[in-house]
């Protein structure tokens, strides 16, 4: 082919950038056009996060009051109140799958598919923007059974309880993105929800203690990434309580080495999820 | 800033899919810097396959595919940032107002400058659209959408803009309005336009070439002057009852095969200098159940019929 030195006519303007722009930065960009896109007024922002807190604040009290479980360490409201972000969580993250799956029939998907960026920047720009939400959610959510009851333990064992809760963002985010491309019917995809989000709710330790289970189902509950996440949180924000939760899993009697093997649980989930998610998305970007 | 002359070169693209579907079968064609090309097929020729293996949508099978000189499958990061596309479809985040969705597109393509927000007020000045960008896309038009759709893809001075069959759904007056706009762009950028549709009279208004594309294999391609020049002067098309006899009589009053098409009913003719009242007659005298006839000159369907969809007699 022959070039010449001449300069195309279109560039009037000096606009024309050949260099795409830089990783970080459009990440910020998607990041923030996924904000845009969800949260377009406080409505958006309060609605996922009614039936939470009815469950935290209403629930949780009827049940401990119901039961009278509310005289051990961590108390029962307590005990379901911070459950209820096991409950949030994965809502939360799948249902901004659907977003996903909106994006790619009636949005600007394919457009961002054409854009010089990397494909996996789109996934990570809706995976921050959904985090930020839960995040969001969930600090709300304690706060308001904090107000009416349920009590945390503050301190740097608090870490546990938010990095377990961000690594559970992002491997259930992992798992909506994948279902998007599995499932890219909204029908078909909102169907999946209960089975994902709900029932592991009830095996996961959320209610009462996985202990309680019969043995087949101990050992399911043991292998779902929400029994992880939620022993981590009650050993993050219960205190000395909360090892009984990991105890439960591991049968082991050194709390720190229990909360370490949960955590890497729940990271090695979120890698999968994740690096299964960015493959699948970067694959259906191409045909 | 230094450029290829060359814009897109396509040599021997191909695509199979799975089942062993050709969507395209060895195209090659060249488009130079500035130029509009005109890619115009039937529904499932291939058409928008080929524009995809040039936008990184679509992985050869086999082929090679140069925008601005870069490799495409090599350097897709590359090629997107100098390209961009205007769908088929509206494809815009409809709850974000047109700036916002025009800003998304500039900060995407690194032009988030002073410069490139100045040209988003130009470009939309141009358009007509200035009075709407602070509106939800929801609130649009279909037109208005169209309108944004192509500002957008040349707020970053992309040096090739592909254009996917973007009037598709749209009625003939927003158009004819569209392709106004498209024309006073392309004079204003001077920007290179690959444009897929199966309208002839917009490849004919807008486009210096046009590739006939039939069946994933490139059938004709030259100025619209020259494929239409192929087919001589004037034409006659004949409806009548039995085709059959009809082409018979024709090619009996001096008109080659090659030169004749039959659909439905309907006979075509091209006559290069043979006088139409010497074949009518011919053909009224045979009793083929004439019910009307006409001449008039070539349009740009005779080229694409002929090449895409006709059935030849000699086939019959």
């Amino acid at each position: 082919m022959t070039t010449t030195t001449a300069p195309l006519p279109g560039v009037v303007n000096g606009v024309r950038v050949e260099r795409p722009a830089k990783p970080v930065r459009s990440l910020g960009t998607l990041t923030k056009r996924r904000l845009a896109l969800t949260v377009r007024s406080p409505r958006s922002l309060v609605l996922p996060l009614v039936a939470p807190s009815l469950f935290a604040l209403v629930i949780a009290s009827a049940l401990a009051h119901t039961i009278h479980a509310g005289s051990g360490r961590t108390g029962y409201m307590t005990f379901v109140a911070l459950s209820t972000a096991g409950l949030l969580i994965p809502m939360n993250c799948l249902f901004s799958g659907l977003g996903v799956i909106v994006d790619r029939q009636q949005g600007a998907m394919r457009e961002l598919l054409v854009a010089p960026i990397r494909r996996s920047s789109i996934v990570f720009g809706n995976l921050l923007a959904a985090l930020a939400l839960t995040v969001f959610q969930v600090a709300v959510l304690i706060g308001l059974s904090a107000a009416r009851g349920a009590s945390y333990t503050t301190g740097l064992r608090t870490l546990w309880f938010v990095a377990a809760a961000v690594v559970f963002v992002v491997l259930m985010y992992g798992l909506a993105e994948i279902l998007t491309v599995r499932l890219p019917s909204p029908v078909e995809y909102i169907g999946a929800v209960p089975a994902l989000a709900i029932v592991p709710y009830f095996f996961a330790g959320s209610l009462f203690p996985i202990t309680a289970l019969p043995n087949c189902l101990a050992a399911v509950a043991k292998v779902l990434p929400l029994t992880h996440a939620l022993a981590l949180f009650r050993y993050g924000l219960t205190g000395p309580s909360g090892v009984t939760a990991l105890h439960n899993i591991w049968g082991l009697h050194d709390a720190a080495t229990m909360a370490v093997l949960s955590m890497g649980v729940l990271v090695g989930y979120a890698l999968v999820f994740v690096f299964g998610a960015v493959r699948l998305f970067t694959k259906a970007g191409t045909s | 800033m230094s450029a290829p002359s060359t814009a897109i070169e396509a040599a021997g693209l191909e695509k199979t899919y799975p089942g062993d579907v050709h969507a395209v079968r060895g195209i090659s064609f060249e488009v130079a810097a500035g130029e509009a090309f005109g890619l115009l097929g039937p529904n499932g020729a291939g058409k928008t396959t080929t524009i995809g293996m040039l936008n990184t949508t679509v992985t050869p099978t086999s082929g090679r595919a140069l925008l601005g000189g870069k490799d495409v499958p090599k350097d897709p990061m590359g090629t997107r940032a100098i390209s961009s596309v205007v769908f088929q479809d509206a494809l815009v985040d409809l709850p974000l107002t047109g700036r916002q969705n025009l800003e998304l597109h500039l900060r995407l393509w690194g032009a988030n400058n002073a410069r490139g927000r100045a040209w988003l007020n130009e470009l939309s000045e141009v358009v007509g659209l200035t009075d709407y960008l602070d509106r939800p896309v929801a609130t649009y038009s279909g037109g208005q959408r169209r309108r944004m759709e192509i500002v957008r893809a040349l707020l970053s001075e992309p040096q090739v803009v592909f254009l996917d069959e973007p009037t598709v759904g749209l009625d003939t007056r927003i158009r004819h309005d569209l392709f106004d706009v498209l024309a006073t762009l392309r004079e204003r950028t001077g920007v290179t336009i690959l444009l897929t549709t199966h309208y002839l009279d917009e490849a004919e208004r807008l486009c210096d070439r046009i590739a006939v594309i039939e069946a994933g294999r490139i059938v004709a391609c030259d100025t619209p002057a020259n494929l239409l020049g192929a087919l001589g002067d004037e034409v006659l098309e004949v409806r009548v009852d039995d085709t059959a006899l009809a082409v018979q009589l024709l090619r009996f009053a001096g008109i080659p095969e090659d030169d004749i098409l039959v659909i439905g009913s309907t006979v075509t003719a091209s006559l290069r200098g043979i006088s139409d009242d010497k074949v009518l007659q011919q053909v009224r005298g045979g009793g083929v159940g004439l019910r009307s006839a006409t001449t008039r000159t070539p349009t740009l369907d005779d080229v694409y019929l002929r090449m895409t969809g006709g059935q030849i007699a000699a086939d019959e």
